[in-house]
Order: structure tokens, then C-alpha cells, then sequence
């Protein structure tokens, strides 16, 4: 297969990729300040759903629990800018980020020993438990009051922040997922044994993504928190931002570089509408979502996306039994 | 053939000294003693549940004996994680498949390739590069594009050993390669098994298929009860009579004698 | 602590744990033979306790009696849930049953929500708050009974497992599904069953519940995460062991939630964190309801 040859459609695809980006960075001008919250918001989400695709996605470790991640990012960026040393925005984001990584070593080295509804349920309970730590520790994080950041409201700022993590997160993300370190991670997923067999040295490697995937939700956090001001313990450790950044990830595609970014904004499109239209019905609904993907399409829009351009190109036939393939592959009768 | 059975001259590539393993109450290995040497090719039978799949997986690194020590290449590898083991230049197949499902079949070997005893030197270009090679020597190559979730299991067995020939091994373990192939195809697997000696790789080789172990080893051992109980030149070992018995029951190895004194 | 406060917690401990062994029992059970973590489990307490209560408030239905409505009509919905929705993705990766489970749990919490609002209720009858008194501790006669109940279900869900055609049927299917269906046996449908006798078991927890302490929706997330526990430290064995793992936590649990109410969450992830490293199947360690 030639490959270092651009193909039509590679071309076709970078160019898509770079009038999407180019919108992006004109949403400001055209839109108000209380919708441009909402790109934000998908942007945020976005993030921290490509951090959750290396662990999840990539690695296939069900982690549920990078809520914690977020809230370090949140509580480290806060506490340091308001601390007696005033720490500018971006330095103590990054600090968060790093302490995130280090407290994700720390849990990775024994949590990621275990497997499959273990391991989804212990990173549960590591997210419970650095919330009840927050709620706890009233000396550094003042319990369940919370702590207050320096006041910056010009959307632009976060939006534009937003938007620079996650395309320096979609070039990471494509760069490690074709290094050494992306088959490993693969080949962890599909067997582990087979992995170690291959000679692959497996924990410091799924450490490694975990890590990663902490990074992306403490830089999430710490915009976050930059941007609504007040952080507390029941706002920043909820459990529903774990939700959020598995679900966009599956509804994009997980496993794929541009997937979380997808599903990210189709998320946000749902809830936004959602939102104001049933705002006390909002959890039933993210509930008939997430039942909807997993039931009728738990590969994502992703391979929805090239099993439909297969269609367009003739090399398929549309049939509506392609829908209930994944049923078909996993009911028991 | 370099080795043959009890040749001291010979360099010894791997020794397994008083390996034993229990599971609970089970002994599915007891006090094994194993030699082998570089070059040949030692074929392992035993009737199933002779703990053959366990020794393979004691050697390389998957599971821990109980109680024994293994050296290979005069390292003491008994305690070292698989993936280091790996890296030494021993690899392995697994009787029951482990393609990476999601991964199309050049990219299975190429993570061989890429992290194996010359994985370090090599690039994801380089190792990709390698990994279409060793798919044309197998006679995979025409499926390398295709995901290994869409392989029929023939196929599947020779992805197998293409993973564990791209990790540039000196000792490959092969455990049943050709258990569900037909004439054929085992005559064909067979040929690939002489090939891959003749490179210079020492096979350690579990099957059933009592006409394809015969006809490739240099030198064959019988598991029993997780015990060794016979060990030579293949045509002798056969004859043993507790091999006899050991493959085709206690009484059926009577009537066998039996017939044998009648006229 | 005093002697008379140990002694105290000491005996709410031991009444505690029959219903965390009921609800961990039906949570173990699905878990063991299905190999599914149902999240929605603690919904089903939810739904449980609900049942009860309105029908005590609006038909004054005495809630101990309401105990095997309740069980019916949890029975009904976790067949129809397994046989409409879990039962499709059964055997996908864990992902995937772990999320619809989830994806249900917070469904069902958040239309109990809606429609019976969040306050904290409970159910009041003529003989709450009467008890014993043994020497200076005290036994509530609703808790003394609850704890009685609890035990015979479990005990009528070990015979049942044990003695009949359906729970052998049950067993052999999470031994071995393929074994199973060429033994004849419609593992779909046993599928359905165990899932239903699971949401029964919580449905009748949940109706105990509603008599001992006050509830609200969102108190399924937190028994569930008991029950998982539970299931661990009994691993996916026997049902006696699940009995046993529901006295140790228990009694963790008391003891733990005197003196750091606050720590009581991170408190016992940490030491279930270490078990699992220690000892991946659990304390008990058998498998599959054998």
C-alpha cells in the first residue's frame, strides 16, 4: 500500500478539518457571549474526553473515575492563584496538570493491576474518595464552602484557551497513537498476554496513559474553574463529568483521533437543547442517549461516518439489519 | 541438525531444572528436568492434561513454577516478567489464539517487530516493514490489510507464529500450530517448521499430530501427569511401552501387546 | 466509646447486615452468572422502597404486606428490562453493559425524581419506634423483624438455587453458557429470570428500608457501591458467603462511619483497593454460585 503518498481522500480530509477549524476561531464574532459559553463548553468537553479516550479508548481501561483529575486541575489552578504567591492562569493550570499525573501514578500503580469491573469500580471509588478528601480538608480547600478565583469574564479568553488545548490535544493524540506507545497501548487492549508476550512491558505503559488522560482532565478543570469562579467539592468531583467525557467519547468513536472532538460537540448539541427544553428530565435523557449509543451504535459516529462513505462509494450496500449488528453480535438467545 | 539426544558437546540454549507447578491441590507439573539445544528441533507429546501448555507457559514468563529454576542462555529466568523474557529472544505461540482483534494483520506482527529482541533499533515504518516480510514468508501476505477479528482459524495460527518470528527469536515455542488443519495444510505447516529451524531458530514444539512431530524432530520428550516419562530419537521413544500406554490407555496397550505375541 | 455504645453498634451492625446480604445477593447473583455489574441495582431499592411507601400512604397497605408486591412487581420490571434492553448487548464488552447499566440507574433515579419529588420520606406505622430493651441496648422490633425477613428470602434464594430445576438450570448457565444451552436449557430466558430474581431481592430490601430509615431517590448510587463490595468481599461464591461479607461490611461500616463519618468513602475504597490487589477473587474466592 502506498502510504507516504497523500491519498484524494486524505486531502479531502485535511481539508475539511481545516475549514472546521477556521469556523471555529471566528465563532467570537458572530455569536453572543452566552452561546459562545456553550462552544466553551463543548470544547471543555472535548478535552477532557480525548484524555479519556488514551485510557479508555486506546488502552481499554474502563476508567471511571478522571472526575477526580478534573477537580485536582480545578482546586491546584484556584488555590495557587489565590495563594500568597499569586500564580498567573496558565502556570499554576499547567501545576495542576502535573500534580494530576503525579496522583495518577500514584492510584495507576496499584488500581490498574486490576482488570475489567474492578478496576471501573475502584477508579469509582478514587473519585468518591478525593471528593470526600476536598470536602474534608477544610485547611487547603475550605470544605464545602469552596474557594473563590480572581474574577476574569471575557468569554473570548476561554473559548480561545479552550480551543488551543484541544487542538494541541488532537495532535498529541494523533502523534502517540501512531509512536510505539500507541500499538502497545492497542495490543494492551485487545490481550494483555499476548501484549506481555510480544514484549511489551505493559504497567508502565498503562501508568502512562492513565497519566495522560489525568492531564487532559486537569487542564479541563483548571479552565473550568478559572471561568466559573467558585469551586467546591460537590461542583468540580461530580460524577457526571465521568459520564460526560466516557459518553462523548463513545458517541464520536472511541479508539480514534477525532472522535471525542465529534462526540464532544453532538453531546453538547443534545444537551443544550435538552437543557432548555426539559431541564428536570436532563438526567433521563443523558440516560436514553447513553442506552441509545450502546445498544445501536457503541463503534460511534466514527465508523458510522466511513461505513456510510463506503455506501456513498458503491463498495457497500445500505441495509437497515447494519444497525442491529451489534445486537445480532451480542444478544444471548 | 546440530543436537541430537544426550550430545554434551552441543550448546545448551535453555535448561529447566526440577520445575513443578500446583494449582491448589494439583500437581500439573512435577520435578521436571529439560535440556535444549541450540539448532534443534524437540518435539513434545502427552495425552491432553499432560501439563504441556503449563511447562510453555512456566518458560515463558505467564505463569511462575511452584519450585525449579530455568536458564536461558545461562540467565536465570525463572523470576523475570514475560515481556523481558520476550526481549531476550524467546518467544511463543498460544494454543488458544491470541490475535490483537482490532488490529489488521500486518500491524499484529508489526508490534512483534517492534518490541521484540530487535524492537529497540527499530522504527514503526521499519517494524511494519518487517512485518509484511515475514507475512510473504508465512503466506499471509495477501491478508495483511485485513482485520484479524476477519481471519479463518488456519490463518489464525499462522498470524501466530508470524508474531513470534517478527520478535527475532533464538528459541520459538510452538504450542499446537497445526491442531485443526488438514493433510495439506500440516504438510505445508510442517515444511514452514523446517524453515524456520533452518534459519537458525531453536523450536520447542507441542503437537498432537503424531505423523507431523515424528517427521520434524530432531528429538521428542513425553509429558505424563505432569511428569517426564520418556525422552530420546523420536522412533525409539514411541516404542517405550509406558509411552504406549500413556497415549492410548492401559488397556488398549495390552491388547496391543497381547496382539504383537500372537503368531 | 463506652461498653454500652460498643455493645449498641455492635447490634445495629448485625441488624444492618441482612439487608445489605439481600441486597447484595441479588447484585452477586447477576454479577456470578451473568458476568454483568448492575449499576441500575441500587434503582431497584429505590423502586422498592417507593412501592412500599405509597402503598402504605394511599392505601394503607401495611408495608410488611406490601413486601411481596414489591417483589412481584420488581420481578416483572428487571425480566422486561433484562428481556428489552440488557439482554441485547449481553455478551459485549464490559464497557458497554457497565454504561446501559449506568445509563438506566440514572434514568430511573431521575423519573422517581420527577415524580415523586426528592424529599425524604418514610414510612410510619403503628409500631415504629417500639422495641426491647435488653439490658442498655436497644433492638427496634421493625429491625429485629426486617433483619428475620431478610434472612429467610436469602435462605428461600440459596434452596431455591440449590433444590429446583430452574435455580440448577441457573447455576449451570454461569458455569458454563454453551454447556448449558446444549443441556437444553433456554439460557435467554434463564438470563431473564436471574436478572428478575435480582431486582426482586432489592425490590424487597428497599421495601425493609423504607420502613427503618428515611429515603430518598438518590440513595440507590450508595448501595449499589455496598452491594459491590459485598460481592467482593464474598467473592461470587456461595450464598452463605455472601451473608458473611455482608456482616463484615457491616460491621467496618458502623464501626468506621462512629468515628469518621466524613472518611467513611474513601475509607473503604482504600481498603477495597487492597484486597483486590492482594487477592483478585475476593476473600472467599470460589466461583460462580457452584
Amino acid at each position: 500500500m502506498p502510504e507516504r503518498k497523500l491519498s484524494r481522500r486524505q486531502v479531502i480530509a485535511a481539508a475539511s478539518i481545516l475549514v472546521l477549524l477556521v469556523a471555529l476561531l471566528f465563532v467570537p464574532k458572530f455569536r453572543s457571549e452566552y452561546e459562545l459559553l456553550n462552544y466553551t463548553r463543548f470544547l471543555i468537553l472535548a478535552l477532557m474526553a480525548q484524555g479519556w479516550n488514551l485510557i479508555g479508548g486506546y488502552t481499554g481501561y474502563a476508567a471511571f473515575g478522571n472526575v477526580a483529575f478534573f477537580g485536582i486541575g480545578a482546586y491546584t489552578t484556584g488555590l495557587l492563584m489565590i495563594s500568597k504567591w499569586a500564580v498567573p492562569f496558565f502556570p499554576a493550570m499547567f501545576c495542576g496538570a502535573i500534580l494530576a499525573a503525579l496522583v495518577a501514578v500514584v492510584i495507576g500503580l496499584p488500581v490498574l493491576r486490576l482488570k475489567g469491573h474492578y478496576f471501573a469500580i475502584a477508579t469509582l471509588g478514587v473519585a468518591e474518595a478525593t471528593r470526600e478528601i476536598a470536602d474534608t480538608w477544610d485547611s487547603v480547600t475550605q470544605g464545602s464552602t469552596g474557594i473563590d478565583l480572581p474574577v476574569r469574564s471575557e468569554g473570548e479568553f476561554f473559548y480561545y484557551s479552550a480551543l488551543a488545548l484541544v487542538v494541541l490535544g488532537v495532535i498529541a493524540t494523533a502523534l502517540l497513537v501512531r509512536s510505539k506507545l500507541g500499538y502497545a497501548w492497542v495490543a494492551i487492549r485487545e490481550d494483555q498476554d499476548a501484549a506481555r508476550m510480544l514484549g511489551i512491558n505493559t504497567t508502565p505503559l498503562k501508568v502512562l496513559a492513565f497519566a495522560l488522560s489525568a492531564v487532559f482532565a486537569a487542564l479541563a478543570g483548571g479552565l473550568t474553574a478559572y471561568q466559573n469562579i467558585h469551586v467546591t467539592p460537590g461542583d468540580f468531583f461530580k460524577l457526571e463529568y465521568t459520564l460526560q467525557m466516557i459518553i462523548a467519547t463513545i458517541i464520536g468513536g472511541t479508539g480514534t483521533i477525532f472522535g471525542p472532538v465529534l462526540g464532544a460537540g453532538v453531546y453538547q448539541l443534545l444537551s443544550t437543547y435538552v437543557w432548555t427544553k426539559f431541564i428536570e428530565l436532563h438526567p433521563t435523557v443523558l440516560g436514553l442517549i447513553i442506552i441509545f449509543f450502546i445498544i445501536f451504535a457503541p463503534r460511534g459516529l466514527m465508523s458510522l461516518v466511513s461505513e456510510g462513505l463506503k455506501v456513498v462509494r458503491g463498495q457497500k450496500r445500505f441495509r437497515w439489519q447494519g444497525l442491529l449488528a451489534n445486537v445480532r453480535a451480542h444478544r444471548v438467545t | 541438525m546440530v543436537a541430537s539426544g544426550g550430545n554434551g558437546t552441543a550448546e545448551v540454549l535453555l535448561e529447566a531444572r526440577q520445575i513443578s507447578k500446583r494449582f491448589g491441590g494439583l500437581a500439573a507439573l512435577q520435578g521436571i528436568d529439560l535440556k535444549i539445544f541450540r539448532g534443534e528441533i524437540l518435539g513434545v507429546i502427552g495425552p491432553n492434561g499432560a501439563g504441556k501448555t503449563t511447562f510453555v507457559n512456566c518458560i515463558s514468563g505467564l505463569d511462575k513454577p511452584t519450585s525449579g529454576e530455568i536458564l536461558f542462555k545461562g540467565v536465570d529466568i525463572t523470576k523475570m516478567p514475560s515481556y523481558a523474557i520476550g526481549r531476550l529472544g524467546l518467544a511463543r505461540t498460544f494454543q488458544v489464539v491470541k490475535p490483537l482483534k482490532q488490529l489488521t494483520v500486518r500491524d499484529n506482527v508489526a508490534v512483534g517487530a517492534m518490541f521484540g529482541a530487535k524492537g529497540a533499533t527499530r522504527t514503526t515504518a521499519q517494524a511494519r516493514a518487517y512485518a509484511e516480510e515475514i507475512l510473504e514468508r508465512i503466506g499471509l501476505q495477501h491478508r495483511q490489510g485485513h482485520k484479524a477479528a476477519e481471519l479463518t482459524l488456519p490463518d489464525l495460527k499462522r498470524l501466530e507464529l508470524a508474531k513470534a518470528l517478527a520478535m527475532n527469536p533464538e528459541l520459538l515455542f510452538l504450542d499446537e500450530v497445526m491442531a485443526g488443519l488438514n493433510q495439506t495444510e500440516i504438510e505445508r505447516a510442517m515444511e514452514l517448521i523446517r524453515g524456520v529451524n533452518r534459519s537458525g531458530i531453536t523450536l520447542f514444539v507441542i503437537e498432537h499430530v503424531m505423523k507431523a512431530i515424528m517427521g520434524i524432530s530432531d528429538r521428542v520428550v513425553v509429558l505424563h501427569f505432569g511428569k517426564k516419562i520418556a525422552e530420546g530419537n523420536p522412533q525409539e521413544v514411541i516404542e517405550k511401552p509406558e509411552v504406549v500406554e500413556a497415549y492410548l490407555g492401559e488397556r488398549f496397550a495390552k491388547r496391543v501387546r497381547g496382539e504383537r505375541k500372537s503368531p | 466509646m463506652s461498653s454500652a455504645e460498643f455493645a449498641q453498634i455492635a447490634v445495629n451492625a448485625i441488624l444492618l447486615s441482612g439487608i445489605l446480604a439481600l441486597v447484595a445477593l441479588g447484585f452477586s447473583l447477576v454479577w456470578g452468572i451473568m458476568n454483568i455489574v448492575n449499576l441500575a441495582h441500587g434503582a431497584f431499592v429505590v423502586l422498592g422502597a417507593y412501592f412500599t411507601f405509597y402503598l402504605n400512604e394511599l392505601a394503607g397497605v401495611d408495608p410488611f404486606v406490601s413486601i411481596p408486591l414489591s417483589m412481584v412487581t420488581l420481578f416483572i420490571i428487571g425480566f422486561i428490562v433484562q428481556r428489552v434492553l440488557i439482554n441485547q448487548v449481553v455478551r459485549a464488552p464490559l464497557l458497554a453493559t457497565f454504561l446501559l447499566t449506568f445509563g438506566l440507574e440514572i434514568l430511573i433515579v431521575n423519573l422517581v425524581n420527577y415524580f415523586f419529588k426528592a424529599d425524604l420520606r418514610s414510612v410510619t406505622t403503628r409500631y415504629s419506634g417500639t422495641g426491647w430493651t435488653v439490658g442498655v441496648v436497644r433492638v427496634p422490633y421493625i429491625r429485629l423483624a426486617a433483619l428475620g425477613i431478610a434472612l429467610v428470602l436469602v435462605a428461600l434464594t440459596a434452596w431455591f438455587l440449590r433444590a429446583t430445576r430452574q435455580g440448577r438450570a441457573i447455576r449451570a448457565t454461569g458455569m458454563d453458557i454453551d454447556a448449558a444451552r446444549l443441556t437444553g436449557v433456554k439460557v435467554g430466558t434463564i438470563y431473564s429470570l436471574t436478572y428478575a430474581i435480582g431486582a426482586a431481592l432489592a425490590g424487597a430490601a428497599g421495601s425493609l428500608l423504607s420502613m427503618i430509615v428515611p429515603f430518598d431517590p438518590n440513595i440507590g448510587g450508595p448501595y449499589t457501591q455496598r452491594a459491590f463490595v459485598i460481592s467482593v468481599l464474598g467473592g461470587l461464591g456461595e450464598v452463605a458467603n455472601v451473608v458473611l461479607g455482608a456482616l463484615l461490611y457491616a460491621f467496618v461500616d458502623v464501626f468506621v462511619g462512629a468515628r469518621l463519618p466524613e472518611l467513611s468513602q474513601a475509607f473503604t475504597f482504600a481498603a477495597l483497593v487492597i484486597l483486590l490487589v492482594l487477592r483478585p477473587e475476593g476473600i472467599a474466592g470460589k466461583k460462580f454460585y457452584a
